[in-house]
């Protein structure tokens, strides 16, 4: 399948704009680039935190993983990914499994943000622009995701995906929007993923950059 | 040997009978002559030999009146029947002699004259070997022979007997022979395309040349309908692989190597470069060797629109394909010989698509003003993928070869003459 990057948006510090006025201007430097909305298609996504139950009073808390994240992407709503960051784990599985894991009672969700999006086309380029909105409260974040049409090689697009952020940075930094994006970066071979891109990919991308997210609007609100 | 020879030759001279056929001989066309002086030539030679067997007989004669003198008059009479033979055999040979030397094969002074037919005569040379007319022949008639072969000829022939006359500097010369031949058949290859092009004459030949030089490319050759067919079952070919074990049929995805469908049949060529794109290439018609089309396609593409004459769905491929088109034309009409392999040549670079910035403005994403697509290079120029630059890009390894050019840039003729300046340096 095509290639995806996901980006977050980084604000500098400093920034006065709000999410949405930073949203809009992105939109139009996506517009910039020739890129048409796509009204029919809404783009969503969910990222679900989990923390670990603890069942056994000797047990330590910090000794299970608290990384472990799940993915629900739109475009395969049947299927539930889930990341383990610490152990380099991803697995994909049937979305039958979250009862399973309800019953099982080893994690339970903890908190989720959701993705809520457009669609841009642009030739061989697809965007995803995405406001990250947690449980509760606003806007929180920016995400976007580009798509390279004709590859499906990782090692081939990086080049191709490297210059397109680079260019998205410089036009956002013309229409004097303070900050840009930063790729999310995944060391594929570590969660034993091969070169062909693959749905995984992305969600490996998604619980990185969700997990970057959380912690700097974290780190955000705790300056405010 | 050389003393009988030098005997034949020196017996003519010393007899002064008036020549005996020659002067008719000298009335007929002068291919006839040298025909027929070669025919005595070979009678001579059937003499010599036996006048050598009949010495020997006479030495065996001796030999055995020697070991056994109690025999009496056996050996003796073996020794004057020898003696009558050999007798005989030397005025034959001497008779010929005279009319050899009449007709001019032996006589030094007749050895410059030439015919009006500008044949020479054959001469025999002092150790007995005979220098036959067959290196002037082979320049002067067989009309239809090209230039090229009749040299070949010429030096095939004239080598073979300086190896007889001149043993001992050949066998010099092959042991050093080897070794400076390489070095001066690599020089050869770049500066001389008429030799190349002799080694890619057919599809084979310039399929094997083109995986030598560029080892990730996958070269399939397929019958027009057997393309169809597996135009429809494409994976790309990372998954082919994986896909192997499940097909019990999916051998039949392998077939259209080269040795399963032969040369005459193959229509359609497909080029693969895993992860960067399949090109497919339609033939003027089975056994052709001259492309028609050509077409880019990403290598997860399939289906029935995936051939020669198709267009792929993403813009970047379509754009160089409508270029392909252009490229194709060009390599046919000014690449008569080798168009099919400098085509390939050209395919192949386009290898570097996602990697390799463009040679102008190092971006490698540009917007397209006509289209508004941001595109990488798609432009990379053919007329640089002629015959002998490909040969002397492959001798010099000259890494830096190829320019890129993206979409962006409208490119003039007159930009590029400092490209055209480096490339015909080092060549003739």
């Amino acid at each position: 399948m095509p290639v995806r990057s996901v980006l977050y948006w980084k604000p500098n510090q400093g920034n006065v704009m709000t999410n949405e006025e930073v949203m809009s201007k992105i939109s139009e430097c996506i517009e910039t680039l020739h890129g048409v909305e796509d009204q029919e298609c809404h783009c969503h996504a969910c990222v679900t935190f989990y923390t670990p139950i603890l069942r056994d009073e000797r047990a330590s808390f910090a000794d299970l993983p608290q990384d472990f994240v799940g993915v629900l992407m739109m475009e395969q709503l049947n299927k539930q990914f889930f990341v383990m960051q610490s152990r380099w784990i991803v697995v994909e599985a049937d979305s039958l499994i979250l009862p399973l894991i309800e019953k099982l009672s080893s994690y339970k969700p903890k908190s989720y943000i959701t993705l809520n999006g457009t669609l841009y086309k642009m030739g061989d380029f697809q965007i995803r622009l995405f406001k990250v909105l947690p449980d509760q409260g606003n806007l929180k974040g920016i995400i976007a995701e580009i798509e390279y049409l004709p590859i499906s090689s990782i090692e081939q697009s990086k080049k191709i995906m490297e210059e397109m952020v680079d260019t998205l940075n410089e036009l956002a930094s013309k229409k004097s929007l303070e900050g840009h994006f930063v790729q999310a970066k995944a060391n594929y071979a570590k969660y034993g993923l091969d070169d062909d891109y693959t749905s995984q990919h992305t969600a490996v991308q998604y619980a990185a950059t969700s997990l970057t997210e959380l912690i700097q609007s974290a780190l955000r609100s705790h300056d405010n | 040997m050389q003393q009988t020879q030098q005997q034949a030759t020196a017996a003519p001279f010393s007899t002064s009978t008036p020549p005996p056929s020659s002067g008719g001989s000298a009335s007929e066309a002068p291919p006839k002559q040298v025909a027929q002086a070669m025919d005595k030539l070979g009678q001579a030679g059937r003499i010599i030999a036996d006048i050598r067997i009949g010495a020997d007989r006479l030495l065996e004669a001796l030999f055995v009146a020697a070991s056994q003198p109690h025999q009496g008059n056996k050996p003796l009479q073996l020794f004057a029947k020898e003696d009558a033979c050999m007798r005989q055999y030397f005025q034959d040979l001497r008779s010929l002699g005279k009319e050899l030397e009449e007709s001019g094969v032996l006589s030094e002074s007749v050895r410059s004259k030439k015919d009006f037919w500008g044949l020479h005569m054959p001469l025999v040379c002092p150790d007995g070997a005979v220098v036959a007319y067959a290196w002037k022949r082979q320049l002067a008639g067989q009309a239809g022979a090209s230039a090229v072969d009749r040299t070949r000829l010429a030096l095939k022939a004239f080598t073979d007997q300086k190896r007889r006359f001149f043993p001992h500097l050949c066998d010099g010369h092959e042991s050093n022979g080897s070794a400076s031949k390489k070095c001066y058949g690599s020089e050869e290859m770049a500066v001389d395309p008429k030799e190349a092009i002799s080694l890619l004459k057919t599809l084979p030949d310039v399929i094997k040349s083109l995986e030598k030089e560029v080892p990730n490319v996958k070269i399939l050759t397929f019958r027009r309908l057997d393309w169809l067919k597996r135009a429809v079952k494409l994976t790309s070919s990372a998954n082919e692989n994986s896909l192997e074990h499940n097909y019990h049929g999916s051998s039949k995805l392998r077939l259209g190597s080269v040795g399963t469908v032969a040369a005459e049949e193959v229509a359609v060529i497909e080029l693969l470069i895993p992860s960067v794109f399949r090109a497919v290439i339609s033939l003027r018609h089975a056994g052709s060797m001259d492309p028609n089309h050509v077409a880019f396609f990403s290598p997860d593409e399939s289906g029935r629109y995936v051939h020669a004459w198709g267009f792929s769905v993403h813009h970047v491929f379509k754009h160089i394909s409508d270029y392909g088109g252009t490229a194709v034309n060009y390599f046919l009409w000014n690449q008569s010989e080798t168009p099919l392999y400098s085509l390939m040549h050209w395919i192949c670079s386009y290898q570097t698509l996602f990697s390799k910035p463009c040679s102008k403005c190092s971006r490698l994403l540009a917007m397209d003003k006509q289209s508004n697509l941001l595109l990488p290079p798609v432009h990379r120029p053919y007329w640089q993928f002629t015959f002998k630059k490909v040969l002397l890009n492959k001798s010099s390894r000259n890494q830096n070869s190829d320019s890129t050019q993206c979409f962006a840039y409208r490119w003039s003729p007159s930009k590029y003459s400092n490209f055209s300046g480096k490339w015909f340096v080092g060549t003739n």
